[in-house]
């Protein structure tokens, strides 16, 4: 891995508007900090998530991606949350098999009520990200 | 020459025609290549006749049963056994609408396979015979025997299924199935102990030449989809263009996208002209998909599919 | 007319090497194409009957950049690419696919000129390879031509055992072979030789199909949704026969933009898939028996009223990777006879 002193990864953020995004938006009236590392899509539910959006992400130049969404039992569609965990430990495990760094696909349960943890997610992977480098995966040689 | 079990399919498909409890057939004919079958779709009870099977029926006839209406006779090996089953899950096709015409199976033959090993082209030998566990190749009176498990087809070496579990008729008892799941695993094996990039980079050679033919989609009976996301232009999620990364993004995807539906038999492989090999896709798949979820595609047609059911605590360690 | 050694095709092909972008026939790549000569040897000789791509993809390429362009300021501003100016010699081409580019040529050159396709046409020389190994799936002899075809190469090389005949067909082969060194004047016994394997190759290719009641039958068989719908149902609608087919052209334009950064492209595009003929409001070729019966009809008829030619050579492609064992021959031999089907209602 090259070691990138000035490397400053892009995050795709997709957040659930009924928790993870209100989280995001608590930590920012909180006055939390966190990298502005992330670019943040609202959807409507984790069960949105369909592996290509993530993989288009990575396609399109982003350094990774986070999924995040209510944790287990809160769903605001009861079961979304539930299938979205299926598809995201799936698409983790089959993309490390191709070649693709876990790292690059991130994954948190985030309520309304935690804009502390949605800032420490984000520094947590923004850090993994910096240590992992850029994402050329889709360069041409 | 015609074949007992032969014989038998035979006389099943006329009758189920005769008293009209199927309206269609599927089955296979002979192709008109050397060592090729052809699929047999027919209404017409005299075509019964032309039924054959032989260690040589590649295709996966399930993808054919969803545009055919009404009642449909399926000759189908275990793996598309498993194909139909998943089918009806996801409730594509009415388990009262088949009847399933269950072959057993030995393991199918790999011509590209005996082609590498023989050094000559499937039209330049002159008979392929199965015995047990040997398969015998004839060019110019001259014999050489291989070892089964070296020239059967990688997802059938994968094959734990060969007991068939649903179906209306059943032409025999079971096949000896040479199982090897090692030998079907190689190329995963060997992927598996490399670095990150460099399985990236293998997969990045592999799909730079695809030629985008959608084959592999087009055989595929988990690739149900009335419109797939390929061809989706609002928005465009993936570009039409024959580029290695949306080739492989198209790939990548449409094995995500099939995830405890591939029953991992192989017909993708087989119809890709240009030979990248999808089965070390679609078996890591089955694993992943089993290792995590404990899940069998097709194997039940009561359960509810992989997507659709979840448990209220699994797969936790992979989210923060 | 000369001759040279099968162990020095190498050195052919190392002194054209020098001017030409060499192309010879690979499974480098995982697949058989043909694929610029790494230099080495010419150990294709061994296994190369044809090629899995047809080499109409060093002239229509599956994907071809038409021209670039970059948002500056309000406007957009366009990069055409220069015309291909580099020289690409094609060794080993069989006649089929020899011919194939001749009748592409119809559409790129003659009824408009495609100045993409013409710059790499103009560029190349053909060196065509005579077969003496068709495939059981092979039918060129049917359709006017045969496997030691030689009018739409500039250089044809006959295999006679340890040796090839080299002829020269074109003037631009003539040139190419005054330059070239290694080649010995073939003898009577040499050339004689050559006819006996040219025959012998001819009657190895045993499919036939029978143009005249072809041509006959298929514009009577238009409507006849019967037939159409009983040999397209196990078609699976996939690419391959028309991918592969060297003599099918039909492209999609696509424009792909990055950062600001675009580019209109031109790729492969085929008929047996269901979105070809999609528009807005309606498809007509939205059930599958109508699209096998374009592709057959566009081959077999259309082409022939318009360029008085049957746009296929009988390279057998569509047959050998048909995943389905869908078989043309098959298809056209069972036209019916009789008197047109007109729609039914």
């Amino acid at each position: 891995m090259t070691q990138e002193p000035n490397f400053e990864p892009k995050i795709l953020g997709f957040l659930c508007r009924w928790c993870s995004y209100a989280g995001a938006d608590l930590a920012g009236t909180s006055r939390k900090k966190y990298p502005a590392n992330i670019r943040i899509i609202k959807i409507p539910c984790s069960g949105r998530i369909d592996p290509l959006l993530i993989i288009r992400a990575l396609r399109n130049g982003f350094d990774g991606v986070l999924v995040s969404g209510c944790h287990p039992g809160d769903c605001h569609y009861q079961t979304g949350n539930y299938r979205a965990r299926r598809r995201i430990a799936i698409t983790k495990k089959f993309l490390e098999y191709m070649g693709i760094e876990p790292e690059r696909l991130q994954a948190s349960w985030v309520s309304a009520s935690e804009g502390g943890k949605f800032a420490e997610v984000v520094a947590e992977i923004t850090a993994d990200l910096k240590k992992l480098g850029p994402n050329r995966l889709f360069n041409d040689k | 020459m015609t074949s007992k079990i032969e014989q038998k399919l035979r006389s099943v498909a006329r009758e189920l025609l005769e008293q009209g409890k199927v309206g269609t057939i599927v089955g296979y004919e002979a192709g008109s290549l050397k060592f090729t079958n052809t699929p047999l779709i027919t209404k017409d009870k005299e075509a019964a006749d032309r039924l054959v099977i032989n260690p040589f029926i590649i295709n996966n006839l399930s993808v054919f049963l969803k545009d055919i209406g009404g009642k449909v006779g399926v000759v189908a090996k275990g793996c598309d056994i498993r194909s139909i089953v998943s089918l009806i899950q996801d409730k594509q096709l009415a388990r009262e609408n088949v009847v399933i015409i269950g072959v057993p199976c030995a393991g199918i033959i790999d011509l590209d396979k005996i082609e590498k090993l023989m050094g000559k082209d499937r039209d330049e030998l002159d008979d392929i015979v199965r015995e047990n566990d040997k398969v015998i190749v004839t060019v110019q009176r001259s014999k050489k025997e291989y070892p089964a498990k070296d020239v059967l087809i990688d997802s059938c070496l994968a094959c734990d299924q060969p007991k068939i579990k649903e179906y209306d008729i059943l032409l025999d008892e079971e096949a000896t199935v040479v199982c090897d799941d090692e030998a079907s695993r190689s190329l995963i094996k060997k992927l598996e102990a490399m670095p990150p990039a460099q399985r990236w980079e293998f997969w990045k050679s592999q799909f730079e030449r695809c030629i985008r033919c959608y084959a592999c989609r087009q055989v595929c009976p988990a690739c149900y989809c009335k419109r797939c996301f390929v061809e989706e232009t609002e928005p465009a999620w993936i570009s039409p263009l024959p580029k290695w990364q949306d080739n492989l993004i198209f790939q990548v995807t449409r094995m995500m996208h099939v995830a405890g539906r591939c029953t991992d038999c192989g017909a993708c492989e087989r119809a890709c002209p240009v030979g990248i090999p999808l089965h070390s896709l679609s078996k890591k798949m089955a694993e992943i998909v089993q290792e995590l979820f404990e899940y069998q595609a097709g194997t039940d047609k009561d359960a509810l599919p992989l997507m659709a059911a979840y448990e209220s605590k699994e797969a936790e360690d992979l989210i923060r | 007319m000369k001759k040279i050694k099968k162990q020095d095709i190498a050195k052919l092909l190392s002194q054209w090497q020098k001017d030409f972008t060499v192309f010879v026939p690979s499974k480098e790549s995982g697949t058989a194409e043909m694929a610029v000569w790494d230099g080495k040897d010419a150990g294709f000789l061994d296994w190369y009957r044809n090629t899995v791509v047809p080499p109409k993809a060093n002239f229509l390429q599956n994907m071809e950049k038409l021209f670039g362009f970059r948002k500056e300021g309000g406007s957009f501003k366009l990069e055409t690419p220069p015309p291909e100016t580099r020289k690409q010699l094609i060794f080993g081409i069989r006649p089929c696919d020899a011919r194939a580019i001749a009748i592409i040529d119809m559409v790129f050159k003659d009824a408009y000129e495609d100045k993409y396709y013409l710059s790499r046409r103009q560029n190349s020389l053909l060196i065509g390879m005579g077969c003496v190994k068709p495939y059981d799936s092979c039918f060129c002899t049917s359709l006017g031509l045969g496997p030691a075809e030689a009018a739409d190469v500039d250089i044809m090389l006959t295999d006679t055992g340890d040796e090839y005949l080299i002829e020269e067909i074109t003037a631009k082969g003539k040139e190419l072979l005054a330059k070239t060194s290694g080649a010995e004047t073939a003898s009577q016994t040499d050339e004689n030789k050559a006819v006996a394997v040219k025959q012998a190759a001819y009657n190895k290719v045993t499919r036939k199909i029978d143009t005249k009641q072809i041509k006959q039958r298929l514009p009577d068989a238009f409507e006849n949704k019967e037939f159409w719908e009983g040999v397209s149902a196990k078609c699976v609608s996939c690419g391959i026969c028309t991918f592969l087919c060297p003599t099918c052209y039909c492209f999609d334009i696509n424009d792909e933009m990055l950062k600001g950064d675009g580019a209109r492209y031109r790729n492969w595009d085929s008929c047996s898939f269901p979105v070809y003929t999609k528009m807005p409001a309606e498809n007509p070729r939205e059930e599958k028996w109508k699209r096998v019966r374009q592709k057959v009809n566009h081959k077999y008829d259309f082409y022939p009223r318009l360029f008085n030619v049957i746009a296929c050579t009988g390279c057998g492609r569509c047959i050998r990777q048909c995943p389905v064992n869908w078989d043309i021959t098959q298809t056209l031999s069972g036209l019916p006879a009789g008197a047109p089907v007109t729609e039914k209602k």
